[in-house]
């Protein structure tokens, strides 16, 4: 039996993953493997603080990192790793659900809090479900336990100048079936909502793109970022994805977040829950978001938003 | 000609959750339904049943009682559906629910092409497709939003963590797909009368290999609702000077 395993995508997600992993690894007293295929960063995992790397070969033009999937199944197979952690990154939680799928693995999804529970020999993770109107706690005591981490659970591990660690190397993976014919990087947007004061999220009360420039300002007024709702980014392409805020996408802390044509479904609102103060600005008086904002104006974003910025100049 | 089959989850709507005494779930109000991204996945099947002349079907694991989310799921155009139903199915965790769909379909159940939705709205745990994949020994591509088929090749737009990836695939393929892939159509009175004639092939429990017993316990749930004093102002320059005073004061803007 080994340890505990993380596979790191980037150095990013990557540190949390050590963070967290190497907490339970000391829990069973036990080391820490990072599996990556960025040879360039395997040093850095062990100055991080991996014991042990273990490198994936670079894959040609052609094929997905999803080919890796079988190499990393097998290698668990025969290491059978204690604990065996991704992130909840699109492809963390398909490689993720997949490789527990191949080794009849209790995989817990989208984890916020990971910890040892020693008298079980089991991991307890915590969850949200329901679209974030209940969380649930869940314990695996079979290895591989494995479980996806949200993003930002954890903080980044610090660099240790003296850690030692080694590099092993994996086999290379068969061609997969699935042939990769192109890759098309998002257009990223400027700011990041997840650090922001001052939140303007907009939801599909806007009726036009040409709209959002309304919030734009409101956002510009009070020195904060546009957000938005799922339907936004998804649906109508309006707006790039890491701007969308909710249980699908990502968790928003700002002191004030003001919601501008967002109904409030309880998936939104799962992004919003730990803001200091909530606004919502909606025309129908019953929409969900009410319940949950501490201030709300029912009316018309077209016409409220305006006085807004009137009232904010004064 | 395409057999196109399309997993479906009949869940408790978490609009209804209540918060029970000592913040336990409380789903005594709860209404069900198909799972959001399910009809997403239901469409798709049909859209490419008719467009390439195959056929849909539908397949879903449940309690036996579960046959208003058959009616509901036929109703939007698939010609048949599989139903795995027990008692026992309660509260299956995502290997399970693959188990038990991989064995009903090696029973055999034809199918091309796989579709589920990109995960389900009470657990979101966006396992069963893959996991489905790998029981099945098939390609896997998730997160679809677009699909081209020729023939016996697949061409995908699959959303990454970068952006886009088009890839291409042989099939037999699963498929977990985004919501933007479609816009459910809405069924009216005469689909809903033609989906009480469709056929329902059923499974229980003694049809199937008996099911792994549970990998992950559930030691807590706990409601997580979020109220707060909802405060109102009027929509009025008068309400709204109101409000940004109030803002003020409380420190929220400079
Ligand atoms: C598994 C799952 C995951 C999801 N993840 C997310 C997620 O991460 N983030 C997310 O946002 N959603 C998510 N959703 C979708 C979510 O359930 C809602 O559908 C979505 O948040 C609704 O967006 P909205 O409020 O912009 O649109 P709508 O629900 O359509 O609401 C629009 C609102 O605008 C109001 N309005 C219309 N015109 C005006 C006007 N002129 N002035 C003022 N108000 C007006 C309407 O009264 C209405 O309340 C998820 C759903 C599922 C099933
Ligand atoms: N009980 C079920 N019966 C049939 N399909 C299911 C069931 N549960 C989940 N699925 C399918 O698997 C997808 C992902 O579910 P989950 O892993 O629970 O997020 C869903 O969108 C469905 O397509």
């Amino acid at each position: 039996m080994t340890g505990v395993w993380i596979l790191a995508e980037n150095l990013e997600t990557g540190r949390e993953l050590i963070t967290i992993g190497r907490t339970l690894a000391d829990n069973i007293k036990s080391d820490l493997t990072v599996i990556t295929w960025q040879s360039e960063l395997s040093q850095e995992y062990i100055a991080y603080g991996a014991d042990k790397v273990l490198l994936l070969p670079a894959l040609p033009q052609d094929q997905p990192l999803q080919s890796y999937i079988p190499v990393i199944a097998e290698q668990a197979r025969q290491d059978m790793p204690e604990i065996f952690l991704l992130t909840s990154s699109l492809l963390g939680k398909e490689m993720a659900a997949r490789i527990a799928g191949q080794l009849n693995a209790g995989l817990g999804s989208e984890c916020t809090a990971l910890r040892w529970i020693e008298s079980e020999a089991a991991l307890e993770m915590d969850r949200l479900f329901y679209g974030g109107a209940a969380v649930q706690s869940i314990r695996c005591s079979h290895a591989p336990r494995m479980a996806t981490v949200a993003p930002r659970s954890y903080s980044p591990a610090s660099r240790q100048e003296d850690k030692r660690g080694t590099i092993d190397e994996l086999p290379a993976p068969q061609p997969s079936p699935v042939k990769l014919l192109e890759r098309n990087a998002r257009s990223q947007a400027a700011g990041d909502i997840s650090e922001a004061k001052v939140v303007v999220c907009i939801g599909r009360g806007f009726m036009k793109q040409d709209d959002l420039d309304l919030a734009r300002q409101l956002a510009e007024a009070l020195g904060g970022e546009i957000a938005c709702t799922r339907p936004i980014s998804q649906d109508m392409g309006w707006l790039p994805e890491d701007l969308c805020i909710g249980l699908s996408a990502k968790k928003v802390k700002p002191d004030l977040y003001i919601g501008l044509g967002v109904s409030g479904q309880i998936q939104h609102l799962t992004g919003i829950r730990d803001a200091r103060i909530i606004v919502a600005v909606n025309q129908d008086a019953s929409a969900p978001i009410f319940a949950a904002a501490d201030y709300g104006i029912v009316g018309d974003l077209y016409e409220v938003v305006p006085r807004l910025m009137q009232a904010l100049s004064k | 000609m395409p057999d196109i089959l399309c997993c479906y989850k009949w869940v408790a709507d978490e609009a209804y959750i209540r918060s029970g005494s000592g913040g336990d779930l409380d789903l005594s109000m709860a209404d069900y339904k198909i799972s959001d991204y399910d009809k997403n996945a239901i469409e798709e099947a049909v859209l490419l049943a008719e467009q390439h002349g195959g056929t849909a079907a539908v397949i879903t694991v449940g309690l036996p009682d579960d046959t208003k989310g058959i009616k509901d799921a036929l109703s939007r155009g698939p010609e048949k559906a599989y139903f795995i139903n027990d008692p026992a199915f309660v509260d299956l965790e995502p290997a399970q629910t693959a188990s038990l769909l991989a064995a009903a379909i090696a029973s055999p159940i034809p199918y091309d092409i796989i579709i589920c939705g990109e995960g389900s709205s009470d657990l979101y745990a966006q396992q069963v497709g893959p996991r489905l994949a790998e029981k099945l020994g098939i390609p896997c591509l998730c997160y679809v939003q677009k699909v081209e088929l020729n023939g016996s090749e697949l061409i995908a737009h699959r959303k990454s963590d970068e952006g886009l990836e088009v890839v291409k695939v042989s099939l037999p393929v699963l498929l977990t797909v985004v919501p933007d892939i479609n816009n459910p159509r809405l069924p009216g009175l005469r689909d809903t009368l033609a989906a009480g004639k469709k056929p329902v092939v059923e499974f229980t429990a003694e049809d199937l290999p008996s099911i792994d017993t549970a990998a992950l316990a559930t030691t807590a749930t706990k409601a997580a609702t979020i109220k707060r004093n909802s405060r109102l102002f009027d929509a009025d320059a008068a309400g709204i000077e109101e409000l940004v005073q109030e803002l003020k004061n409380s420190g929220a803007i400079a």
